[in-house]
């Protein structure tokens, strides 16, 4: 049984993956970070639910990606309530950096618009860069640069929040291996969940300096410090 | 009804009160009211696969989709019986439904070892053996009299095992046989080969063909498969399984459809 139902109003192209608008009053909405199980209704065929993340978008309702290719405007869909811990911004934070690592940026840039509301500076390194289309939808206040310059910005974040699928880790901690971060930061680590919590079935087990966790329960958002230096 | 009227009732047989169980592993390691409404719907709840020592996950762990269906590996990590049972009694103990506790085999000597921790444990009504891959007749033979005990034991195989099985599973005759998902092998991240379970209407047709020949055995059977909608539980129903094991079913978002 679905908790709520909601019907998806409009859907776009935003990079590589497609988007789309959600009707779903406000105080439903997944957290950044956070994601909704979502199964179009009608389908008698859609196997495993589909888990939304809220990205960056227009005001009109919940921008979410990414959409199924067969998934049209006016579909109703079945949702969950929204799953998982979502990035917790610090209040303190002023100089917050947006790593998307392999990924889209689209799910990171949800987190801009809290950090410019508490005065920050936000700065976003990506790699791939993205498309147009995305770029389009970020604050000119916001700066886009290429990962490679990432490394040499090291002491300028007093936050940073990374995106990235699990296997990309290994990647991070090479990225980030001896230097002593004067940082906070939080990880999205991107990993099927098929059970979405509640099968347990481990598919997307992380492993963390307290040993195994499952992204579908304890994540998708992890703490760096927990996150780091331990995937190998 | 499990078992038909006129025959007795033995302390190794097993009743259940309603034709659904759940396919172990896709509900945890203990039924939970508040994420599973449908819990009043089912005869038994069976656990995670549970070892005799942790597991930790595979490192190339993986859910794959394809047409049809998706396979999924796991390595299915656990926190092995000991830590398994200090956790989880209590909310067996107090289920709404019957408990089964389904058992990664490793060797007669720790089955034995296992079971016998579950022996006493209120509302744990029977164990499910999940059986290796490649188990022989012989072995079998020994897993199940290494079974022998307080608690009703249910085999669990897949349909490739079979033509291998048959024979022995007639001559041993456990309460129950549990037939669960096929494996199969596809190409994961960077084009490395996987193999796991597939789940998914596509394997539904082998599990109804596997299902018709266990019960043409004279065996109690309890089949997965893909089953989604209600025409392949009837239908599984139809060919004489006792009661129809629910997959990944239960983890749509829509689970009206399935009843």
């Amino acid at each position: 049984m679905p908790d709520l139902t909601a019907k998806l109003i409009e859907i776009y192209q935003l990079g590589d993956e497609i988007a789309g608008v959600l009707d779903l009053p406000q105080e439903l909405w997944p957290a950044p970070g956070q994601y909704l199980p979502a199964q179009r209704l009608s389908a008698e065929r859609e196997i495993l639910p589909t888990h939304l993340f809220q990205v960056i978008g227009n005001n009109a309702g919940l921008s979410i990606a990414p959409l199924p290719a067969d998934w049209m405007p006016s579909d109703t869909l079945g949702l969950l309530n929204p799953r998982g811990h979502g990035f917790s911004l610090p209040e303190t934070a002023r100089r917050v950096a947006l790593l998307a690592l392999g990924v889209s940026p689209a799910r990171l840039l949800t987190l801009a618009a809290a950090a410019l509301a508490q005065d920050a500076a936000v700065a976003l390194f990506c790699d791939p860069m993205p498309q147009a289309d995305l770029l389009s939808r970020v604050p000119t206040i916001i700066e886009a640069s290429p990962l490679s310059t990432f490394q040499d910005d090291l002491d300028w974040p007093d936050f940073l929040a990374v995106d990235l699928p699990l296997e990309e880790l290994p990647r991070l901690d090479d990225m980030l291996l001896g230097v002593p971060l004067g940082f906070e930061g939080q990880a999205l680590i991107r990993a099927a969940m098929p059970c979405h919590g509640l099968g347990e079935c481990g598919v997307c087990s992380v492993k963390t300096r307290h040993g195994w966790r499952l992204a579908c329960l304890d994540g998708p958002v992890f703490p760096l410090s927990e996150a780091l230096n331990v995937a190998r | 009804m499990w078992l038909a009227e006129e025959t007795p009732i033995r302390k190794q047989d097993l009743t259940l009160d309603k034709p659904w169980v759940n396919a172990a592993g896709v509900l945890g390691f203990a039924p939970d009211p508040n994420k599973m409404p449908f819990l009043d719907q089912m005869g038994a709840f069976i656990t995670h696969p549970i070892s005799r020592r942790p597991r930790q996950p595979a490192k190339d762990r993986c859910c794959l989709p394809y047409q049809g269906g998706f396979l999924l590996h796991t390595g299915l990590p656990n926190p092995g019986i000991s830590r398994a049972i200090q956790r989880n009694r209590h909310r067996w103990a107090g289920a709404s439904l019957p408990v089964i506790a389904h058992l990664l085999v490793e060797t007669p000597e720790t089955l034995a070892e296992m079971i016998q921790k579950l022996e006493g444990l209120e509302n744990v009504v029977a164990v499910e053996l999940g059986l290796p891959p490649d188990c022989t007749p012989e072995g079998l033979a020994a897993f199940v009299e290494a079974a022998v005990g307080e608690l009703p034991t249910i085999l669990s195989l897949n349909p490739d095992q079979i033509p291998v099985l048959l024979p022995a599973l007639n001559a041993l005759h456990p309460a129950a046989v549990h037939l669960t998902q096929p494996r199969g092998t596809l190409p994961g991240l960077d084009s490395a080969l996987v193999t796991g379970r597939l789940y998914g209407p596509a394997v539904f047709p082998q599990v109804l063909h596997a299902a018709r020949a266990l019960v043409a055995g004279d065996l109690q059977v309890i089949a997965d498969g893909g089953g989604h909608t209600p025409w392949q539980a009837e239908a599984l129903l139809g060919v004489g399984v006792a009661a129809v094991g629910l997959a990944e079913a239960l983890w749509g978002i829509n689970t009206n459809q399935i009843t």
